[in-house]
């Protein structure tokens, strides 16, 4: 990252507030600007990189330079990966499980944090431990244990297996990024609230868990991100291939020895605007939240 | 805000009671330990009538590695085939489970722990089916061999798949690698395809001089560097050195293991490869070849396809690439007859398969049906014996067959031959090896030692 | 107040769903990684209990600590980059026109998948048609650099889309700690004479110290199991130049068919992640998290 460039004038810029700022202050800024500007465009390319050659071929792709444009743009690749590739089935299987998995995680570890910092009882620290080691452990140390289980358990090709799979996995990370919120909320609000006489459920469920929108904002997001991308999971427990998600689907473009660039680019499209879709959708959210006065009344 | 906290917990509840209700799919949901489901599969156009038949129904589930995105001719021919047998078999429905290669050899590894293998699937040939005939999980397939049907292969091919006598897979596809070259490009620099090693290093260094790649190499793969290192070892050493020390009945510390190490060094140190190629994936190394930056390819026949049939490369630059066979050395004990290659995959029936039987019947009828049709539907060589003269084939595929019927020798993988420990520290050794890390004699070395720990010490 | 907030069915209802998950579906993988490294097996057929063999092997294997030694470089990397992205997130929480639209595009590399991350990476890495070589060759380079089979680079090659990849993550996890601030407390600050820098230093810092220490934890520990990029990528080579500690073990349980050694080596990379954990919570241990008053 190289947002430090430029730090001496840029720093400048910030010794005085905006009303109060001199002429080379003001230069500082826009070049504060230009950075993060720069930023951005190395963060978006890709983007563009990636629609590019979702409409390229073979050998366009691995001849040209990454930018070249294409000689005709073959949406071809598009139609060809929603016919044969199986997509819209997969599409759809990794939208209903990614939610599911999301929500409940979100839910499960909104319930735990909450318990963690605001009720009483002994056992906090142990717990909040036991969660905490599950960050660490590698994924593939698990993927024989968890097939054994879920074979004797008959979940294995189910989508249960792989929804409380993500939920787990994902508990640890998302209640950890939750607790550092749950620790700046002010506790005057729910002192309050137990005083009228408040059930520990209304203060959760109805000042509390609004006071965290911001992020939960972004623990649905982290979670989706996650959920949505994963395959080694997928490819482990499910067989069917009724039940496969979109980065299974990408994996069936690349063979035994070819691979067939333009269509995995235009399957990574395909897969990439629901999680644009509804990363745009939310963060709007978190902007929300936070001019909503959630945090002081 | 309150307001749109609880939709959202109750549509999580929602979700997962669908969920455990298996929502999203047409298919009974209860765990795949009793073979006797009728169930129907959207990809493969199966029989879905169920006629009241006297035979028992069953179904047979397959694992393969060829997804109808990538592989489209393979995953088409399979389709056929289970087509096919379904018709004539209307109790027996065939389940498919396709996943692509790296992904099918893990998933593999994960159901072995657990003992769920499919009924039919995929293996390689020696090493690789090592351990799981060691683990009783595959079932000899000597049976089905019998009464003739043996003869249909092409010696040795079965062979690969026999441990302790016993056979436990039949193979699908039989390659071997030949070293493809660019017409056009040799014609521009007046060369000529090469008899002997001498004459294959001044091509090298004529096309190095004019700026262009000799041979193209991704060898982020490693098993590609193999096949150059290999056929110099067959060459210097003769086709038994490098099996006897693999098997334990000679040493890899052998002379002429060693010198071809050395040739391996000197055509790098001659610029014979493109540019990067120990951080480029077999596939980048390809594109240079097809792209024409590139004047020779040494891969396996798999490849034929691509300069004969495949109508998406250019038409212009299929009709412009030969083959030739690796030359000899001087001095060498190989002659130009001898061959890398070997036996692709090959079907198996798992152990404790409980419609072992109609597994067995049905494997049988796949392979034959694949060699009648792999050639000219997918341009695969299949293990079985093809007549040429009944079949319709580009003239590159009939010099192919020929080559093969006049072979002397087929020398199996070096990475399939090993056991997979064994197989890593060779892939590794020839990556250092074409990278200029590890000199020869080491590299000799380390082999001879993985060798003899896995042997016993 | 306590007795209502102490209430044991209440808190075993909040607890006991997410505790029983993790328990199931975590800890019975950890504690079978550990048995099965006391086994030799290869993944297929019967095991032989070998005791501590696995481990003692370990300790010895030179490619092992080579490995972790690469992945510890990985993790120093990505704290320090922590301090950019901090920086950054400080900037674009303060008075930036189009904050918002630059925070949605830094996330962008976040919403891809490893495979794409890594096809693009490649691309641009590629000796001969790469983006970084054909630019480098404009300005006069003679021979091309190859950054994935150089093997003293290599792994300095990988970080580069192994930061980039979570630059998003933490940036959006800052940004949301330091909107978070009540802005009467930034306000305050202001009418007393701090200038912005000092009050991105002395008001702000300590009041999102403790996020901070979350993702210093996020950012080694996910540095010691990391594996995506490199897998696809170069999968640990040329010959161990890249391997990390999770790609090693991944070889060795899948490729090496040596799933004894494969587990042992799993577990002690969860071990190094607990104790990596633990030194950072001693070293960075405050009494109490700040709070408001």
């Amino acid at each position: 990252m190289t947002e430090s460039a430029g730090a001496s004038t840029a720093a400048a810029s910030l010794t005085a507030w905006p009303s109060e700022r001199t002429l080379p202050q003001r230069l500082g800024r826009i070049a504060l600007y230009a950075v993060l500007i720069a930023v951005a465009v190395v963060q978006i390319f890709p983007l563009v990189w990636l629609l590019l050659f979702s409409l390229k071929n073979n050998q366009e792709v691995f001849n040209l330079s990454p930018f070249a444009l294409p000689a005709h743009p073959r949406w071809e690749n598009y139609a060809k990966v929603w016919t044969e590739g199986n997509i819209s089935l997969y599409f759809w299987n990794s939208v209903w499980m990614t939610l599911t998995a999301v929500a409940l995680t979100v839910v499960l570890a909104s319930l735990v944090t909450f318990a963690l910092t605001r009720l009483v009882w002994g056992w906090k620290k142990p717990v909040l431990g036991l969660f905490m080691v599950g960050l660490m452990i590698p994924v593939h140390s698990t993927l024989i244990p968890l097939f054994q289980m879920f074979l004797k358990a008959h979940l294995t090709d189910h989508p249960l297996s792989i929804i409380l799979t993500y939920t787990a996995f994902n508990l640890p990370l998302t209640i950890m990024i939750l607790l550092g919120f749950y620790y700046t909320l002010p506790r005057e609000v729910e002192e309050a609230a137990i005083m009228d006489g408040c059930s520990v459920n209304r203060l959760f469920g109805q000042i509390i868990l609004p006071m965290t929108a911001s992020v939960l904002a972004t623990v649905v997001i982290i979670n989706m991100i996650y959920n949505w991308n994963e395959f080694v999971f997928i490819n482990t427990f499910i067989s069917s291939d009724e039940r496969k998600t979109l980065t299974v689907g990408i994996q069936n473009f690349i063979g035994q020895y070819t691979t067939d660039w333009g269509a995995i680019g235009a399957t990574l499209m395909i897969s990439i605007l629901p999680i644009l879709a509804a990363f745009f959708a939310l963060s709007n959210r978190i902007v929300e939240g936070i001019t909503a006065g959630s945090v002081k009344g | 805000m309150v307001k749109k906290t609880w939709p959202l917990v109750l549509v999580a509840l929602l979700l997962t009671m669908l969920a455990l209700t298996g929502c999203g799919s047409t298919q009974n949901a209860s765990g795949s330990d009793n073979g006797a489901e009728a169930s129907t599969q959207p990809s493969a156009a199966a029989s879905t009538d169920q006629p009241a038949s006297s035979g028992e129904k069953m179904t047979i589930k397959l694992m393969h590695l060829w997804p109808a995105g990538s592989s489209k001719q393979h995953n088409m021919i399979v389709n056929q085939i289970i087509d096919e047998y379904q018709k004539a078999n209307p109790n027996v429905t065939i389940k498919q489970e396709i996943l692509d290669n790296e992904q099918y050899k893990n998933k593999l590894k994960v159901i072995s722990a657990s003992n769920e293998l499919p009924d039919v699937g995929m293996t390689w040939a020696a090493g690789f089916l090592e351990p799981y005939v060691k683990g009783n999980l595959f079932a000899p397939l000597d049976d089905v061999l019998g009464d003739g049907f043996k003869d249909s292969f092409v010696s040795g091919t079965t062979e690969a798949y026999a441990i302790g006598g016993k056979t436990y897979a039949l193979p699908l596809e039989l390659n071997i690698t030949p070293v493809y070259y660019n017409k056009a490009i040799f014609a521009k620099y007046n060369l000529q395809p090469p008899k002997t090693y001498d004459e294959l290093k001044q091509i090298v260094k004529t096309l190095a001089d004019n700026g262009v790649a000799p041979a193209a190499l991704g060898n982020k793969d490693r098993w590609t560097g193999s096949l150059w290192y290999m056929y110099l070892a067959d060459r210097l050493g003769g086709p038994e050195t490098l099996k006897k020390a693999i098997d334990r009945s000679g040493s890899f510390e052998d002379p002429s293991l060693v010198k071809a190490a050395e040739e391996v060094q000197n055509l790098v140190n001659m610029n014979a490869f493109n540019k990067g190629f120990n951080g480029l994936s077999n596939d980048e190394g390809k594109s240079e070849f097809m792209n024409g930056k590139a004047a020779m390819y040494m891969m396996g026949t798999w490849e034929l396809p691509n300069y004969t049939t495949n109508e998406s490369v250019p038409k212009e630059f299929r009709d412009s690439i030969g083959f030739f066979k690796f030359p000899t050395i001087d001095g060498g004990k190989g002659n130009v007859d001898s061959w890398v290659g070997g036996p692709g995959v090959g079907l198996f029936v798992a152990e404790n398969s409980k419609v072992k039987d109609e597994a067995k019947k049905f494997v049988k009828y796949f392979v034959k049906r694949w060699g009648e049709e792999s050639v000219t539907q997918a341009g695969v060589i299949p293990a079985t014996k093809v007549d040429t003269s009944k079949v319709n084939l580009p003239q590159m595929y009939i010099d192919v067959l020929n080559e093969l019927g006049k072979a002397s020798n087929i020398t199996l993988f070096a990475d399939v031959q090993m056991s997979p420990a064994v197989a890593q520290v060779h892939l590794n050794m020839i990556q250092a090896l074409f990278g200029g890390e590890v000199k020869p004699a080491d590299f000799a070395k380390k082999h001879e030692e993985a060798l003899q720990q896995e042997s016993g010490k | 107040m306590d007795k209502v907030m102490s209430d044991k069915r209440i808190i075993a209802l909040y607890v006991l769903p997410a505790l029983l998950l993790v328990l199931v579906l975590i800890y019975v993988p950890i504690v079978l990684t550990g048995y099965y490294g006391l086994m030799k097996w290869d993944g297929i057929g019967a095991m032989t209990f070998v005791g501590l063999d696995n481990y003692s092997r370990l300790v010895k294997d030179a490619l092992f600590w080579k490995s972790a030694g690469h992945s510890f470089l990985l993790a120093a990397f990505s704290t320090l980059s922590l301090i950019g992205y901090l920086a950054v997130a400080m900037v674009l929480a303060g008075r930036i026109k189009g904050a918002n639209l630059l925070r949605k595009i830094y996330l962008v590399p976040m919403l891809l998948s490893s495979v794409a991350i890594a096809q693009l990476w490649l691309k641009m890495y590629h000796p001969s048609n790469g983006m970084l070589n054909l630019v480098l060759q404009s300005l006069g380079m003679k021979e091309p650099i190859g950054w994935l089979s150089e093997t003293s680079i290599v792994l300095l090659a990988l970080f580069v889309p192994i930061i980039w990849q979570y630059a998003g993550f933490y940036i959006l996890i800052y940004y949301a700690a330091l909107t978070n601030i009540p802005s009467s407390l930034i306000e305050a600050a202001r009418i007393d004479g701090a200038t912005p820098w000092q009050v991105a230093l002395r008001v702000k810092l300590p009041l999102i110290a403790g996020v901070i220490k979350v993702t210093i934890v996020l950012a080694i520990v996910g540095s010691l199991k990391y594996f995506d990029l490199i897998y696809v990528m170069t999968d640990g080579g040329p010959n161990g130049a890249s391997e990390v500690m999770a790609s090693y073990m991944y070889h060795q349980a899948f490729r090496s068919f040596d799933f004894g050694y494969g587990s042992a080596i799993g577990f002690f990379l969860l071990l190094t992640c607990l104790v990596v954990t633990w030194l950072i919570r001693r070293l960075t241990a405050s009494g109490e998290e700040v709070q408001y008053s």
